[in-house]
């Protein structure tokens, strides 16, 4: 099966620093893939490098099995990037025409603008101006934007940014239905929660580098400890069993170790005399996953892109795990 | 966001070479160009072009007046020794005295409705055609960088000269639309302000008021042409509006500084734009009702270029803007 999008040791500098440093990234179709990252990661100029915004400084990349930039390619993918601007003193409705008429020839155009419009929630207000729209209603109208031509690929920049919890739900719902329908759905967003809840895949960038890339369940497990809780005078020999497993004291009567194997840890206690009053096996959440996978970065300051982290040096940044 | 089923399975099929239709970029931009800003210009224009009428028809009215009452002075009177000098002199004072008695009905020839149409034309192809396509040409293009919309078109169409193309015609026939604004305003204020100020029938054809208006406004079209690609190049190095309106507007000055240079003056995009239309030089510009404003600060001596070296050194100028406005757009990363 080709892969819908396909990055090779894609690179972007900008004046000596760098966006993205060797990006390798495989996103099979028909599933929500989510694209995770800390700010300045290279999330958005990989997304403006697949639609041919920006131009790669090495590496290449490929939608749909055809090399980027593809202006003809474009007419079978749908984008929205970062917060949507519109013409304010233009409706809705208008805005979507004027974009319909920009790209490769919409038949029907009333009717898919229409069935775009509903489909984002926004039939009701689509003969207002945009500049009377909410944030939140501007979102939809790019999301509309983005479905208008019924795309086999979507991709999506923090599209629920400004949404309301109901919307936030609708929006979850209609991205699975696409999904299931055959789109695959592209997902750069910082609301993990979300991610956790529709996505099949994600991937994790840390300066412009893949650093994870797997089913969420997949992600929380390979960082599943386990946790033994023991009687106080049973810390310090059972830290030192455990050793070789990176075990530390959690707290004076209990001890992680960082493996998912409960029924290991539970016999090398056993066949030491110690006896856990219990063992539990934790999987941290998406969120959790992640903040330990981007933790080295979130100690320097915060940048937005385009503003772009500096390059790392060699053997900086960890490698693909 | 509902879903209708069924309706969301997609298109599996290729884009076809040639499916993506540039007449729909033109219309798409046209239809962006209905905004305030646009309406606020054009009627600028028009008031300006009026505004200019009511004066230039009332100055015709009294340099009329005055040149009734005055008689030729004598070679003694202007400290000419009697001769061939002085009547050299008197011949030029008699051809002076005959201009401004013909003012009044020079104006109201100007005012004709169907000959306003070179008035309107001089106008647009001059100071204040450019300082309004400097606007149009800010929010239209610059605008799109200012309002972070200039990634949604790149995402529906990806061949980037197209776009900019579509920018260049639309602004082009917004610059056409005030031409025909200002002729509009010409032809209806025009006959009133002739009425209002008694200025004489002019006693002008048809076919010469038409043919003159003609002639004005096809040579216009290469100008605002010229302008408009200034525009488009301005909105692609500077990506803002501000920036677009003030670039375009400084090159124009910047034009007629340049074109004032001795050494330079007859060369230079100004004095093509003047032997192209056939503006009079220098002074001579200035008259009751001018026709123009942008010969008046031409003041370089020597031989200005004809007609041709004017239309020759003009499409060069609009090639070349062209090419680098396409070269920058296609190279440029779209990060904002």
């Amino acid at each position: 099966m080709t892969a819908v999008i396909e990055c090779r040791g894609l690179t972007k500098r900008y004046r000596g620093a760098t966006a993205l440093a060797g990006l390798d990234l495989v996103v099979e179709p028909g599933q929500v893939f989510g694209f995770l990252g800390p700010n300045g990661a290279g999330k958005t100029t990989t997304l403006r490098i697949l639609l041919g915004l920006v131009t790669a400084t090495a590496g290449e990349a490929r939608l749909n099995g055809r090399r980027v930039p593809d202006p003809s390619g474009l007419a079978q993918v749908g984008a929205m990037i970062e917060e949507p601007a519109f013409y304010p003193w233009l409706t809705g409705r208008r805005n979507l025409q004027i974009l319909a008429m920009f790209g490769r020839h919409l038949p029907a155009r009333g009717d898919a603008i229409v069935a775009a419009l509903d489909r984002a929630g926004l039939a009701f207000v689509a003969d207002r101006k945009v500049k009377t729209y909410s944030q939140g209603m501007r979102q939809r109208l790019g999301l509309a934007a983005a479905l208008m031509r019924r795309p086999t690929l979507l991709l999506l920049d923090e599209p629920a940014n400004g949404m309301d919890p109901a919307g936030i739900k609708e929006f979850r719902t209609l991205l699975r239905a696409l999904a299931d329908d055959g789109t695959t759905v592209f997902l750069s967003s910082h609301l993990l929660a979300e991610v956790e809840q529709v996505c099949d895949q994600v991937a994790v960038i840390l300066a412009g580098r893949l650093v994870e890339q797997g089913t969420t369940a997949a992600l929380a497990t390979a960082r599943a400890c386990v946790r033994a809780a023991l009687d106080p005078a049973d810390l310090d020999p059972a830290l030192a069993l455990l050793a070789s497993w990176q075990a530390r004291a959690d707290g004076p009567d209990a001890v992680l170790v960082e493996t998912s194997d409960g029924r290991a840890v539970n016999e090398a206690l056993g066949r030491a005399g110690i006896w856990a009053r219990q063992i539990v096996l934790e999987r941290p959440k998406l969120e959790e996953a992640f903040l330990e996978l981007t933790e080295p970065e979130l100690t320097e300051p915060e940048l937005t892109e385009p503003e772009l982290t500096e390059t790392p040096e060699v053997g900086h940044a960890p490698a693909a795990r | 966001m509902r879903l209708l089923p069924g309706e969301l399975r997609p298109p599996r099929d290729e884009p076809q070479r040639g499916e993506l239709l540039r007449g729909e970029l033109l219309r798409a931009e046209i239809r962006k160009l209905n905004r305030p800003l646009s309406w606020g210009v054009a009627g600028a224009a028009a008031l300006f072009c009026v505004l200019l009428a009511a004066g230039g028809a009332h100055n015709a009215s009294l340099e009329g007046q005055s040149a009734a009452l005055t008689h030729l002075p004598s070679c003694t009177q202007m400290g000419v020794p009697p001769g061939p000098r002085c009547a050299r002199a008197e011949v030029l004072e008699r051809a002076r005295a005959n201009q401004v008695r013909e003012q009044p009905a020079r104006t109201a020839a100007q005012l004709n409705p169907l000959a306003a149409g070179a008035e309107a034309a001089g106008l647009m192809a001059s100071l204040p055609g450019v300082l309004a396509l400097a606007l149009l040409a800010g929010a239209h293009i610059g605008g799109e960088w200012s309002g972070r919309t200039v990634k949604n078109l790149l995402t529906q169409q990806g061949r980037r000269w197209r776009v900019l193309a579509a920018k260049l015609v639309s602004l082009w026939l917004a610059g056409v639309g005030l031409i025909v604004i200002c002729w509009t305003a010409l032809a209806i204020g025009g006959p009133v302000l002739v009425h209002l100020n008694h200025l004489p029938a002019p006693h002008q054809s048809v076919a010469h008021a038409l043919s003159l208006s003609g002639s004005q406004v096809a040579r216009a079209l290469l100008v605002l042409a010229a302008f408009a690609v200034l525009g488009v190049l301005a909105g692609v190095l500077t990506r803002g509006t501000i920036g677009t309106t003030a670039a375009v507007a400084g090159a124009a000055i910047a034009m007629l500084v340049v074109a004032s240079l001795p050494a330079l003056g007859t060369w230079t995009p100004a004095t093509w734009v003047q032997a192209w239309m056939g503006f009079p030089a220098g002074q001579a510009s200035i008259t009751s009702l001018p026709t123009n404003f942008w010969s008046r600060f031409i003041t370089a001596s020597g031989a200005a270029p004809g007609h041709l070296a004017g239309l020759a050194g003009l499409a060069a100028l609009l090639a070349v803007c062209w090419a680098a406005s396409v070269l920058a757009f296609r190279r440029m990363d779209i990060s904002g």
